[in-house]
């Protein structure tokens, strides 16, 4: 199998958990059960040798509930760092801050929503040392509160974006979703309860399988499920009267970072005319700015194919592709209804 | 002349004025009442079933909200002893000033300037309120650090160990759309902390500085108002200013229809001695496209008029296409008269400009979801067919209760952005997807569903 010859740490880490959020099987995570299960005593060497506090233990710890978002377990993460922190002053602890944070970052780089959620708690910390407060102590736990606060923040982003796509959801239309976004889960769900009638085209999501997990959510809510390979998108193309996705992250240049396949769903999309909705929370913009396809960290994923590949024949194993500005409509955020454009506004505002 | 929209106006508003004088407070009848007379204004030339007047052109966009304006303004004045929060934000006190632009905006939905002008208003009545909170708490700050016997942690109840620079910037925040940066802050309690510590105190002299206060932010008010007319009625001034730079020598202009923005900015490139021929499509069933051309030739100017259909035909020999909006959404899509989607789509086929002429008063913090059908309105079929002839297929009378013949007559079109080239409103020329920059500038977050 092609699998064996990679290294370990060349597996995107985001993306191996999202698959554990979906109780998805592969060959990785066999070898891993397999290591720990012939090691036992190695495992609990994960803490480090001299600090008794591990950051990055913490955010693994926090990102395998699955109803988390992403951001929300790092920034729960350097909230435990300001717990266990020692500092005395707030430039101290802004530095520690600082540190954990680029411990996080470089532990698993290619999660954008990890490197947004770090930014935004970073810069938070920042303006709010800067107001003078006379109280180091006070300063510290109103720094806590706001990071546990953030987790409700997170919830409420959810409700408000699928109170602003109400509107957009008609009785009757046809709404085609790729990848298992939980954002767009809500959505969904909310449309269902205000009575709506409509019927969900979803995409089967290889190598995750997000189209099974996803008909299996929306079959509970009573709302008409079709599957669809990958390859019958264009094919449906023109029953469909809209396109709803998720983001794994939103770029300065308005566009999105998500699960392998959204470009070329959009790309049919825009060719028949078709609107392209994108709901995603305000915390997953990134400063990045790619300009192809092959711009971004790598992520890769282990892909099974069931039967035994040549060992010469090459494996495309990204997870994750970039989808361009121009075939997007319009994203959905707790921001606001916002058009492509306005996100690097919002970037402006909040980094310079 | 005076026509009987020129009465009806003018007796309405006097009618207005004169009832907002005496009842006050202004009771819940009151407000009914603006809505009546506010529909009867702007609806009853539409749907005049004179045939002596068929082109009797409605009530321009401008007009109207200049009407809605004096009417907010002499409701801001009349009101003379409405407290603070129920001028502002009071949703269910119902002589407010938001209670009434609801049912303003409810009354009519589909003439969107309504809605723009009314969250203008209250936009400006926030700003003018924060700007007095800031002031008043630098104003407590002072009288605090002067006097050593006053309480000094009066002013922070809630927040201890808050300095006044920290409320105010929170304060401040909360008139900014949500954004990025107040993410993690969330905190819209604070902006109240200086009316509590404003009537924490009992002394006589907080007392009539609140009064003060109220006769102050009034005062502002209204100047901000009378400023928002001065600049709707301006508008189209500003506009045609920018003609020269647009129109060249020798060109081809295409228009749809009729409209006084892009009549002001023909001809005030005609007056800078540009030479250039106008096509004008004739904007059937209404056929307004006539009254612009007998306009433009009494200009000087040298104009051709087509039919709709032909628009196609012609496009090839145009060299830009200028059409005036009923509404700009937060998109960039223009709702204008009917068949302008089709001359966008034949300008964006041929590569021809196409360029869209707004005052600031029609931009609309909306996004649109479903335009063609809720934001249009469907008008009467005689416009198309003669009742006489066509009256045995349009009989709900006969066989199973609903004809065979159906006539749609729609007044409005969506073009989407994407085939919008430029935007000229009064602040200047703009791409469509600027358009949010502007509209941030102009309302608050909190005006956008009323």
């Amino acid at each position: 199998m092609a699998d064996t010859t990679q290294k370990p740490d060349a597996i995107s880490a985001y993306y191996q958990t999202r698959a554990a959020h979906h109780g998805v099987i592969t060959s990785d995570w066999l070898a891993q059960a397999q290591a720990a299960v012939e090691q036992p005593d190695s495992s609990v060497s994960g803490l480090g040798p001299a600090k008794s506090f591990n950051v990055i233990d913490e955010f693994n710890g926090w990102r395998k509930q699955p109803d988390l978002a992403e951001a929300v377990a790092a920034i729960r993460a350097m909230a435990a760092v300001i717990r266990a922190s020692e500092a005395t002053t707030m430039m101290e602890l802004e530095i520690e801050l600082k540190k954990a944070s680029d411990t996080l970052k470089s532990w698993d780089k290619t999660s954008i929503s990890l490197t947004a959620g770090c930014d935004l708690f970073i810069r938070y910390v920042t303006r709010t040392s800067a107001l003078e407060y006379e109280d180091f102590n006070s300063a510290k736990s109103r720094l806590l509160e706001r990071a546990e606060k953030f987790g409700e923040i997170s919830c409420k982003a959810r409700k408000i974006i699928a109170m602003l796509s109400q509107d957009f959801i008609f009785d009757g239309c046809t709404i085609l979703v790729h990848g298992l976004s939980r954002v767009v889960l809500e959505v969904l769900k909310t449309a269902a309860q205000n009575n709506k009638l409509f019927r969900v085209l979803c995409t089967e999501g290889r190598p995750d399988g997000t189209g099974v997990l996803l008909s299996n959510e929306l079959s509970k809510l009573d709302i008409p499920v079709k599957l669809l390979l990958d390859s019958a998108v264009a094919y449906s193309m023109d029953e469909v009267d809209m396109v709803f996705v998720g983001a794994d992250g939103v770029v300065e240049s308005g566009g999105i970072i998500n699960m392998m396949g959204t470009y070329q769903i959009a790309l049919v999309a825009h060719s028949m005319n078709k609107p392209v909705y994108v709901a995603a929370e305000s915390y997953k913009f990134a400063r990045l700015y790619p300009l192809d396809q092959k711009d971004m960290a790598p992520a890769l994923r282990p892909i099974e194919f069931g039967v035994k590949i040549p060992a010469k024949v090459e494996v495309e194993r990204s997870a994750r592709d970039y989808t361009p500005p121009q075939y997007l409509t319009l994203l959905f955020t707790d921001l606001g209804v916002l058009s492509p454009s306005v996100v690097s506004d919002e970037l402006i505002q909040l980094y310079l | 002349i005076y026509t009987k929209e020129f009465f009806l106006e003018r007796l309405s508003y006097w009618a207005f004025v004169s009832a907002a004088q005496t009842l006050r407070p202004i009771k819940p009848p009151a407000s009914h009442y603006l809505v009546f007379l506010f529909n009867s204004v702007s609806l009853s030339p539409e749907y005049s079933l004179s045939t002596s007047s068929p082109h009797r052109s409605p009530p321009s966009h401008s007009h109207r909200c200049r009407t809605c304006n004096r009417w907010c303004l002499s409701l801001l004045t009349s009101s003379g002893n409405v407290r603070l929060r129920d001028l502002k934000l009071q949703r269910d006190a119902p002589w407010s000033f938001l209670a009434v632009g609801a049912q303003l905006v409810a009354a009519n939905p589909v003439e969107l300037a309504v809605g723009n002008v009314v969250r203008r208003v209250l936009h400006i009545i926030r700003e003018e309120d924060l700007s007095l909170a800031t002031a008043a708490v630098a104003g407590l700050d002072l009288l605090d650090a002067s006097d050593d016997d006053e309480d000094v942690n009066g002013k922070g109840i809630g927040y201890p160990g808050m300095s006044a620079a920290v409320v105010a910037a929170a304060a401040r925040s909360t008139l900014r759309p949500p954004s990025l940066q107040t993410l993690l802050e969330g905190t819209p309690e604070s902006a109240t902390v200086p009316y509590t510590s404003s009537s924490g105190a009992d002394s006589e002299s907080k007392t009539a500085d609140k009064s003060s206060i109220t006769r102050k932010l009034k005062h502002d008010v209204i100047e901000g108002v009378n400023q928002l007319i001065h600049e709707i009625a301006g508008c189209h001034e500003q506009i045609a200013e920018q003609a020269i730079e647009h129109i060249h020598q020798n060109e081809v202009i295409l228009t749809l229809g009729s409209s006084r923005t892009v009549l002001e900015f023909l001809c005030a490139a005609k007056e800078k001695k540009r030479s250039f021929r106008v096509f004008v499509a004739e904007g059937a069933p209404r056929y307004q496209g006539h009254l612009l051309a007998k306009e433009l030739v009494a200009r000087g100017l040298q104009t051709t008029v087509i039919t709709d259909s032909a628009v196609f035909a012609m496009i090839s020999r145009v060299n830009m296409v200028i059409i005036g909006a009923h509404a700009v959404m937060a998109n960039g899509g223009v709702i204008g008269p009917v068949g302008v989607n089709m001359a966008a789509l034949a300008a964006k086929k041929h590569a021809v400009p196409f360029v869209v002429l707004a005052g600031s008063h029609k931009l609309c913090p909306l996004y649109p979801h479903n335009p063609e059908v809720l934001l249009n309105e469907l008008r009467s079929p005689s416009e198309l067919l003669d009742f006489g002839e066509f009256s045995d297929c349009l009989d709900f009378g006969t066989g199973s209760g609903s004809p065979l013949l159906q006539v749609v007559n729609p007044t409005f079109d969506y073009v989407p952005p994407s085939l919008v080239s430029l935007f000229i409103t009064d602040t200047g020329g703009h791409n469509p997807s600027y358009m949010y920059r502007l509209i941030a500038d102009y309302y608050s977050a909190d005006d956008l569903v009323m």
